[in-house]
């Protein structure tokens, strides 16, 4: 095995000839086997393969566009349970959005967030009320619901919405020190959703606990998006679009600025950081991207009431990127994936085949140990043995590499033009 | 000219007085010590220039424009820049950005170039890591560029609060203890250093240290802290022979003969 | 509108009293542990509630043997709260032991994520313990002292009515003064108390005059968590109906409480409880009337929450306690 590994390191084209037979066989035992997760999941995991091989940025994304446009769409198109894989996948990239949201709040600006469904929230009840009859409540012009048109402007406006509120909140939170932010923002998460709950009266803006129903699915052309499979590449495009943004903000000044914060607040600031505006800023993106995917989301769904905004909710956005690694695109994204497939897939599967088991009297499974029931355990005990064993998770966080070369050939130059410097030989020890 | 001017400086913490009605006046170009013993208000004074602490009475006046009310990093910007007597690096990036980070407020990228990478942005960045990779030179850590922060040996990481500090362009730069945790070669090339990063730069510095040697070679002028008041100040040769600083230090009986 | 809440009050403080006690003992956990480790004890509202699993527990087996019916009742809840305490403490020391002494030198941040972890672990753990025993997570006990008294408020003057409560109620109050008391005995009082105050103040420096800081953590969860689980039996008591998700938001009330009471201020949380208790039940009674029907009851949470996020911006140190500067 470790000559295998060996050999394979450095040598690109059998990685890419790997790959590509990984992704065949897989395609093919799902495209035959329809019904099989397991074949579906494998299929999944090359990606995760494909993060490992040494193959240049751009080819990889291209390979990664491939998998996602073409293969899984197509192989899993032929069998009955199509539209059961294009749903896991959907929410996958839901979830994966906003784990990479939380995680520029979390992992690069360090500010512990335990409230962060409520923006998702927002999403979708800002779609939810205007693609439905609601709006006519309280709107005194306009008619409603609004056209599934109006579906493309939302996803901008949940976006801004979002991060309008992820300042309006942030801006009281932020003064306060930094580990009663944790608590503070768990408090405005409840908040959030008891609002959301009674903002039936004395106008009716939300219907409360009833809940907001057909909304509108995204229309285009006269062309509707109703089923998953059409759902899951809004998604990615959405996606697509928050994975450039977090990637270019991570190396940015405002990256440096969140992780500089994060690291030593006081040496920040003099520095010249301004640590309100700074932390505002990664909660206003962090939510904005929460924002969009809520309008998918209460698209999708056509219906958004308050429990799905629970706290349990926030934590397992919370767990992704801890499972993942703080800070770690690659890393939050896996760790999304795997916590909405374990959600969705396992633990659904794993209680069905137990409750069979008992059915058919070949062990006596207590209901209540059902695995489907038992996500807070599974949460509490990811979150304490990573916390413990393995804070940094499943895909560290990397610093960017600069080529010292091409500094060095920079700064000859920089010297001569600004830096007034006589002697160029540093105080070396 | 002075750049620097405390006056009747206060600071309570509790019952604690730390700093009691100082003054102090900061030649522009000079070289500064503040001295005294363990716990006589030194890093607390330094955190009343720099905005940490804010001041329950006094003045602090950098040229012509008054700091009591800023944030630090609104001091920060004014030209004032520090290190720290307990280090404080950003342990988890890289040395290369932890100097980049000193370059914060120079750099203009907002969230729409970065999200959108234009061209004045990428160039800026890359200006940006040359400009920090030449303190690094300047500093003598260039080699460890990619290296993350908290794995530099003590030594070099008191030398990347420098060149931190120095990436910010400060008018007037404050090293709090920079020598302490040396062996005696690195102070002695610490304070050549320190001369040479005045003349080079232009940069007016103010120093707290405990190395009489270091202090007596490289400042211009004196002031001695003792349980918060200002109890001497003045040259070096001045101060050496001040009976109320050899109290201070070395107790009473150190004067009076028993 | 004065009149009609006039007319309320009496009800109002009654109620209020029963959860700010509550709210008091609990907060005294969080801010015990805070003012020795900096640390938010998230499971803390879960010890709370195994407390109250375990009581009722208890108090269902004792029923089931006969025993409830054949001694003297307060004997029966002392014995409960006796024994809850004991298993609750050791849980407190074993949570820190496992799941937060590893940490001590790691980032805040990684410490608060293990002790939400903690904390989500032992709801689902009380919930199928429960569920797999009873079929059902949500557990009544069997009654007691529930014989109603009435003040006669409307007796002092008519503008008030009168006040109900349960003898439980009067037990309650009672066990949260004795253990209010007694903590406070303790901890102003003994060598082990001095020695708790010592690390609060300076882990370093006591360390260096000798005192073993870790048993001294060790004994502050203890005590901690050992008045939770007893506050625990008592809300069951009081409130009748218990589930695994009552100490989150509860805890999160406690903490609330202790801020307002000044952090690390054993008087200050008891007295920031009792406030939060009577607002609490102040504005269920009377949010609706405020507001002219803007907002009722539904919004007491917010409204306790509104309070924590306004103490924390405003006055951080809380109402009892002195401003610091952190040490820079
Ligand atoms: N934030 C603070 N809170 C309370 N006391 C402080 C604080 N900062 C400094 N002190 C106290 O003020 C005094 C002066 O401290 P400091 O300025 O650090 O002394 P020095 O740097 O000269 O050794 C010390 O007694 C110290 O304990
Ligand atoms: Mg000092």
């Amino acid at each position: 095995m470790q000559r295998l590994t060996s050999k394979l390191k450095g040598n690109k084209l059998a990685q890419i000839i790997l790959l590509v037979l990984y992704v065949l066989v897989t395609s093919l035992s799902l495209y035959l086997a329809q019904a099989s997760v397991t074949a579906f999941l494998l299929l999944l995991v090359s990606l995760l393969l494909l993060y490992y091989t040494e193959l240049p940025d751009r080819l990889k994304w291209v390979i990664a566009g491939v998998v996602l446009v073409g293969v899984i769409p197509f192989v899993a198109s032929t069998g009955p349970s199509y539209q059961s894989y294009m749903e896991v996948a959907t929410v996958v990239g839901i979830y994966v959005a906003m784990a990479l949201g939380l995680n520029i709040v979390v992992g690069l600006a360090g500010l512990l967030d335990l409230g962060f469904v409520a923006f998702f929230a927002i999403g979708a009840y800002t779609y939810g009320i205007f693609a439905t009859a609601q709006a006519a409540n309280f709107m005194p012009f306009g008619v409603f619901p609004l056209s599934g048109d109006s579906f493309w402007i939302f996803i901008l406006i949940g976006c801004f919405v979002a991060a309008l509120f992820g300042v309006l909140l942030g801006i009281p939170v932020l003064r306060v020190k930094g580990d009663y932010l944790a608590i503070v923002t768990l408090g405005f998460g409840e908040i959030i959703r008891i609002v959301f709950n009674n903002l039936d009266k004395p106008v009716n803006i939300t219907n409360g606990a009833m809940g907001l129903a057909s909304v509108k699915p995204p229309e285009i052309f006269g062309f509707q998006f109703v089923y998953p499979n059409q759902f899951y590449f809004i998604v990615l495009a959405i996606l697509l679009f928050v994975i450039l943004a977090v990637r270019r903000f991570e190396f940015s000044k405002i990256g440096r600025s969140w992780k500089a914060v994060r690291e030593n607040e006081i040496a920040a600031q003099s520095m010249g950081i301004h640590l309100v505006r700074t932390k505002l800023l990664a909660f206003a993106i962090g939510a904005s991207f929460s924002g969009m995917m809520g309008v998918v989301f209460a698209a999708k769904q056509t219906f958004v009431d308050p429990t799905s905004f629970t706290l349990l909710e926030s934590i397992t956005i919370l767990v992704m990127v801890i499972l993942g690694g703080m800070g770690s695109v690659p890393g939050v994204i896996l760790g999304a994936a795997v916590i909405t497939i374990l959600n969705l897939q396992v633990l659904t599967e794993v209680t069905n085949y137990l409750n069979q088991l008992s059915l058919n009297g070949v062990i006596s499974f207590p209901e209540a140990l059902s695995p489907a029931k038992m996500q807070r355990f599974i949460f509490g005990a990811i979150l304490i043995i990573f916390a413990i064993y393995r804070p940094q998770g499943l895909i560290p966080a990397k610093n960017p590499v600069f080529d010292e070369e091409s500094l060095k050939e920079g700064s000859e130059n920089h010297r001569k033009k600004q830096i007034k410097v006589e002697s160029d030989k540093g105080f070396q020890a | 000219m002075s750049i620097l001017t405390v006056s009747n400086i206060k600071k309570q913490f509790g019952g604690l007085v730390a700093v009691n009605s100082v003054d102090m006046t900061v030649e522009k170009g000079s070289i500064t010590a503040v001295i005294g013993p363990n716990g006589a208000g030194k890093t607390t004074f330094f955190n009343l220039i720099t905005g940490v602490y804010q001041p329950d009475e006094g003045n602090v006046q950098l040229g012509s424009s008054s700091l009591v009310g800023l944030k630090p990093h609104e001091i920060s910007r004014l030209g004032i820049a520090r290190t720290f007597q307990n280090i404080r690096l950003f342990s988890n990036i890289t040395v290369l950005e932890n100097v980049m980070v000193g370059l914060h407020k120079q750099l203009k990228a907002g969230i729409v170039g970065t999200l959108f990478q234009t061209k004045k942005v990428r160039e800026e960045e890359l200006r940006a890591q040359e400009e920090a990779y030449h303190w690094l030179e300047y500093v003598g850590l260039a080699q460890h560029l990619n290296e993350e922060a908290q794995n530099l040996s003590y030594g070099a990481q008191r030398r990347l609060e420098i060149a931190r500090a120095l990436a910010s362009k400060p008018r007037l730069l404050l090293l709090d203890e920079p020598a302490a945790g040396m062996n005696p070669r690195e102070t002695r090339e610490l304070t050549e250093f320190i001369h040479r990063m005045r003349d080079d730069l232009n940069v007016t510095i103010v120093l707290i240290e405990h190395d009489m040697k270091l202090v007596m070679e490289i400042s211009e002028h004196i002031i001695v802290l003792d349980h918060g008041e200002k109890i001497a100040e003045g040259k070096p040769a001045e101060i050496r022979n001040n009976v109320k600083v050899i109290e201070a230090y070395l107790g009473k009986s150190a004067v009076t003969p028993a | 509108m004065l009149a009609d809440i006039l007319n309320t009050l009496p009800q109002v403080l009654v109620d209020g009293l029963a959860l700010g006690a509550i709210y008091a003992v609990i907060a005294l956990g969080y801010t015990m542990v805070y003012g020795i480790l900096e640390l938010i004890n998230f499971a803390h509202g879960e010890i709370f509630m195994t407390g109250a699993f375990i009581g009722v527990a208890m108090l269902i087996l004792m029923t089931g043997m006969g025993w409830l019916a054949a001694m003297p009742a307060i004997l029966a809840l002392i014995l409960v709260l006796v024994v809850t305490s004991i298993l609750t403490g050791f849980m407190g020391v074993g949570i820190e032991r496992m799941a937060y002494r590893p940490l001590r030198n790691s980032p805040k941040l990684i410490t608060l994520i293990s002790a939400i972890g903690v904390s989500f672990l032992l709801q689902d753990l009380v919930r199928f313990i429960t569920e797999y025993k009873r079929g059902n997570y949500i557990l009544t006990g069997p009654s007691m002292f529930n014989s109603q008294f009435t003040i006669k408020f409307s007796s002092v003057s008519s503008s008030f009515s009168d006040a109900f409560f349960k003898t439980s109620t009067l037990i309650l109050i009672i066990c949260v003064v004795v253990m209010m008391v007694a903590l406070d005995f303790f901890v102003n009082k003994t060598k082990w108390g001095m020695a708790m105050r010592a690390v609060a103040q300076d882990r370093d420096t006591a360390s260096l005059m000798s005192i073993n800081v870790n048993k001294v953590i060790s004994l502050t969860f203890f005590i901690g968590s050992a008045l939770g689980g007893a506050t625990g039996v008592l809300f069951a008591v009081q409130y009748g109906t218990i589930d695994p998700y009552i100490g989150f938001i509860l805890g999160l009330k406690a903490f609330t409480a202790a801020v307002l009471g000044g952090i690390g201020n054993i008087r200050g949380a008891m007295a920031g409880g009792i406030m939060l208790g009577l607002l609490e039940m102040f504005a269920a009674a009377n949010l609706q009337l405020l507001t002219n029907g803007v907002l009722g009851a539904e919004y007491k949470d917010v409204f306790a929450f509104a309070i924590l996020i306004i103490v924390l911006i405003f006055k951080p140190e809380g109402l009892f306690g002195k401003a610091v500067t952190e040490k820079v």
